[in-house]
């Protein structure tokens, strides 16, 4: 899903910060509006939080490890405004202080994991879990499904992003000067992997909801305004 | 605990915190040497070096690439930097992962063109294409190159003076004052689950079932966003004691001097000269 720089041309590059743009204006004023100032620190620690989540290496059948995103989860936990915010802002320290993930593809990475990815996961959530208690198993279910949803959603996003490579930007021989792989194969591979591996995110998800009813339920409920 | 065993995904994530960490330390260690690039005013360096990347994003032949790369590894030798050292820093990983990605390209069915060789693997032919090959060499290229340059901003920016400089790029406050502090809670919640994962290998030992890993690893999860969370409201108390209103300021001045101004010059001019090629000479 991380997109490094090289993948994608200058055009794709421009047009995905073109549409994070007003993205970051909205998710600013929405937090700002329904974020008090004394939680200001709320967001640094979601942004915190979703970088580390990633580095948590979760067991899966055959032995092996894979680890999730927690985009949706950080929407659950902040609402999905703070979430564009905090995901945003873990991408930009990866790709900006510890040199991993693109600069000039950091747009299309921010569209995929920190826009469609908690927004549409958060939107699933709220679909599923409708107005069911906050300790309810229903929320559990619902934030599961929301995360892998989600995952496979953004994922589609990043088959297409590169996909679209070989149509724009081709020499006159027909040599493809970026990911040289066709709409067909790109999404095709994206989206199997991530239909095969989104159950870690579907795990996690669903999971730490459901530690979070039992230890702290109010966590789970006070993003409701920022939500809507 | 039962079910197919999963040992050292406990042992993994305590090791990749710790990695993290070191790496930081390193970084920070060659930021801090008499190089080159390190006394280069931040303002112009990313200046420059966002040029640059352009420059790569638009170059289209390898020619212009292996200008590119030359360019970026006097620069790192000019910096202070182990060409060993910067090699490994910069290759390892996105280009080897992207040279296994790119090899599929090279053949016919991928990219059509004038074959340069055929051979049949099992029930397949398959030939490799002149076009294949050359697009698979310009997409590394450019790959290598692009994360070279990142890299070098990296390793000869300090952390703290590149977020400064993001403020003095007009980026607004909540997104440089949100970064400034989740860089420190980054390192925070990288000893606390440390101490976790150690605290629970100390009790539970190496083998876990997959599916009591998965509850041990999103418990955990869980317990550092209760901790986290608690800790918001004393932070924004101790942010108070300190002072803020609001609005972060920045105490260090920059100062441009010459090398600074030809350095982004240079850029420029790399960036012009690639349009310029690319654009009207293709």
């Amino acid at each position: 899903m991380h997109i490094p720089d090289g993948y994608l041309g200058p055009i794709t590059c421009g047009v995905a910060y073109a549409a994070m743009v007003p993205a970051w204006i909205i998710a600013s004023r929405r937090v700002k509006k329904t974020l008090a100032a004394r939680q200001v620190p709320l967001l640094a620690i979601g942004a915190a939080f979703s970088f580390v989540i990633m580095m948590f290496n979760v067991p899966i059948p055959g032995g092996t490890t894979g680890h999730a995103v927690g985009a949706v989860l950080v929407a659950i936990l902040l609402g999905p405004w703070a979430a564009c915010i905090a995901v945003s802002v873990a991408l930009v320290i990866q790709a900006l202080l510890f040199g991993d993930g693109g600069i000039t593809a950091l747009g299309a990475n921010c569209f995929n994991m920190a826009f469609v990815l908690p927004v549409t996961g958060y939107f699933v959530y709220r679909l599923i879990s409708g107005n069911s208690p906050v300790k309810s198993f229903r929320r559990v279910v619902a934030a599961g499904i929301a995360g892998y949803a989600g995952l496979v959603i953004a994922s589609v996003c990043a088959g297409l992003e590169f996909g679209i490579q070989p149509l724009l930007h081709h020499t006159a021989s027909g040599q493809a000067l970026y990911c040289p792989y066709g709409i067909k194969v790109a999404v095709v591979s994206m989206v199997g992997g991530h239909l095969l591996f989104g159950f870690v995110e579907l795990a996690v998800t669903s999971l730490v909801v459901k530690f979070l009813q039992v230890q702290d339920p109010t966590l789970l409920g006070h993003n409701r305004e920022a939500a809507s | 605990m039962s079910g197919k065993t999963s040992g050292g995904f406990l042992e993994r994530t305590i090791q990749g915190a710790v990695s993290l960490l070191q790496e930081t330390v390193s970084v920070e260690n060659v930021a801090a040497r008499n190089g080159f690039l390190q006394h280069r005013d931040p303002r112009f360096k990313c200046l420059s070096a966002a040029a640059l990347l352009i420059a790569v994003l638009m170059s289209r032949n390898l020619a212009e690439l292996s200008v590119l790369y030359a360019a970026v590894l006097c620069m790192a030798l000019l910096s202070a930097i182990g060409l060993f050292f910067f090699l490994k820093r910069t290759l390892l990983f996105v280009p080897v992962f992207s040279l296994f990605i790119v090899v599929p390209a090279i053949f016919s069915g991928v990219t059509p063109g004038e074959p340069l060789a055929s051979f049949k693997v099992l029930l397949w032919n398959l030939t490799i294409t002149r076009q294949g090959v050359d697009s698979a060499i310009v997409f590394f290229m450019r790959v290598l190159d692009s994360v070279s340059f990142a890299v070098l901003l990296v390793l000869t920016t300090r952390q703290h003076v590149l977020l400064k400089t993001l403020r003095v790029f007009r980026v607004p406050q909540l997104f440089v004052m949100t970064m400034g502090m989740t860089y420190r809670y980054i390192f925070l919640f990288l000893d606390i689950i440390q101490k976790m994962l150690i605290a629970i290998k100390s009790r539970v030992g190496f083998v876990a079932s997959t599916r009591d890993g998965r509850k041990i690893v999103t418990a955990n999860m869980a317990g550092l966003w209760l901790r986290s969370y608690r800790l918001h409201s004393q932070v924004y108390d101790a942010m108070v004691a300190r002072g803020f209103s609001g609005e972060a300021f920045v105490l260090d001045e920059f100062h441009a001097r010459v090398p600074d101004v030809v350095i982004l010059l240079a850029a420029l001019m790399a960036l012009i000269g690639t349009l310029w090629l690319n654009l009207f000479f293709r």
